[in-house]
């Protein structure tokens, strides 16, 4: 019983892992142990996914992601990042609106002191 | 933001999306002189290609929400009002990265420096510039290089840097400098860098594809209508 079980659980798996109980319990038991601990996982990368999305969009309208951020958390804009992907994908005009919210809320920081250059060598020809 | 999807579309598929969440954004906006989404045009006609893809619409301009009556019995109650794009974070079809429908890019690299072009390109390559990005999926777009025997280094680095390979066996490694490798094969320089900065593995590989090398000023996919590519980098430029 347990044995069909397993086996059955271990469709799609390649070679013997599939069709062979000692290997598949194995295998099964820690494709079960990936899925307990990618449930978790799931949440970080979709989150990560998002942010990434956000910043492309943002950047198209020349705001990085750090200062569009800021500029909704100053506004209080509680819209998560979900759904701010969603709409720099299917919404544009309305994105590009929270971008000149956030821009006038925060135009970006103008006092950034970037490390100093490396002596200038002369470029070879 | 309720009151800017509302206007913006006619009928708003948005307008599902909670204005619980809005609500609070409402009040600093009205409290605020100028309103910059209410000043928007509203019958602005606008491409379904404003994120640069074909074939995805924007929704807000299209109706896609309403599933005619006729065939409301193949839906579900869950999706009679159209998939719900709020809930469910967009993962591309096999019709939005057709390879026919991607831009496709041309940069000149002449006196350009190598790292920073390479940089652009690959983030143009694998997509990172689009709203529509999808680690697991191929939405970037081809870029063509052409002059590539003119590209830049800064230093001493065309002396000095050395391209390595080997053949397999022992002692078979074959090392040669930028300059020496520029005269032999230039295309490979730019090939190694932009390789370099793509992700390694089956999808990388397959990206490596869309990036086409040519020597000289002449490239052979003018029936592509390849555009500029825009660079963003102030010191890509080589400094004279």
């Amino acid at each position: 019983m347990n044995k069909a079980k397993v086996l059955k659980l271990a469709k799609g798996f390649r070679g013997r892992a599939k069709n062979c109980i000692r290997i598949a319990r194995e295998r099964v038991e820690k494709a079960l142990q990936y899925s307990y601990r990618d449930r978790r996982n799931k949440k970080r990368d979709m989150r990560s996914l998002w942010i990434q999305r956000i910043n492309a969009g943002t950047r198209i309208h020349s705001v990085n992601y750090g200062n569009f951020t800021h500029g909704l958390m100053k506004e209080n804009i509680q819209l998560n990042r979900k759904v701010l992907s969603e709409l720099s994908m299917h919404e544009p005009h309305s994105f590009k609106a929270l971008v000149d919210i956030s821009r006038n809320a925060f135009p970006g920081n103008k006092n950034v002191v970037h490390a100093p250059r490396k002596v200038a060598v002369p470029l070879s020809v | 933001m309720a009151i800017l999807c509302a206007l913006a579309a006619s009928s708003s598929p948005s307008a599902i999306f909670a204005p619980a969440n809005c609500n609070p954004s409402v009040s600093p906006l009205s409290s605020k002189g100028s309103v910059a989404g209410l000043s928007f045009p509203l019958s602005k006609p606008v491409a379904a290609t404003v994120v640069g893809q074909r074939g995805f619409a924007v929704r807000c301009q299209k109706d896609l929400s309403v599933v005619p009556l006729d065939q409301r019995w193949m839906f579900e109650e869950s999706e009679v009002d159209g998939p719900d794009i709020w809930n469910n974070t967009w993962y591309p079809k096999a019709r939005d990265h057709v390879n026919t429908d991607k831009q496709w890019y041309i940069v000149d690299a002449t006196d350009k420096i190598l790292g920073r072009l390479a940089s652009t390109i690959a983030i143009y390559i694998r997509g990172k510039n689009l709203a529509t990005y999808t680690p697991s999926v191929d939405m970037g777009a081809f870029v063509i290089v052409v002059n590539a025997e003119k590209v830049a280094v800064s230093g001493k680095k065309r002396t000095q840097k050395l391209y390595r390979r080997h053949s397999g066996r022992p002692g078979g490694m074959k090392v040669e400098t930028f300059d020496q490798l520029q005269q032999r094969i230039p295309e490979r320089i730019i090939e190694h860098a932009v390789r370099g900065m793509l992700p390694k593995g089956r999808l990388g590989r397959a990206l490596f594809n869309h990036l086409k090398v040519y020597k000289g000023p002449e490239h052979p996919h003018d029936a592509q209508k390849p555009i500029e590519l825009p660079i963003r980098d102030k010191r890509i430029q080589k400094q004279t």
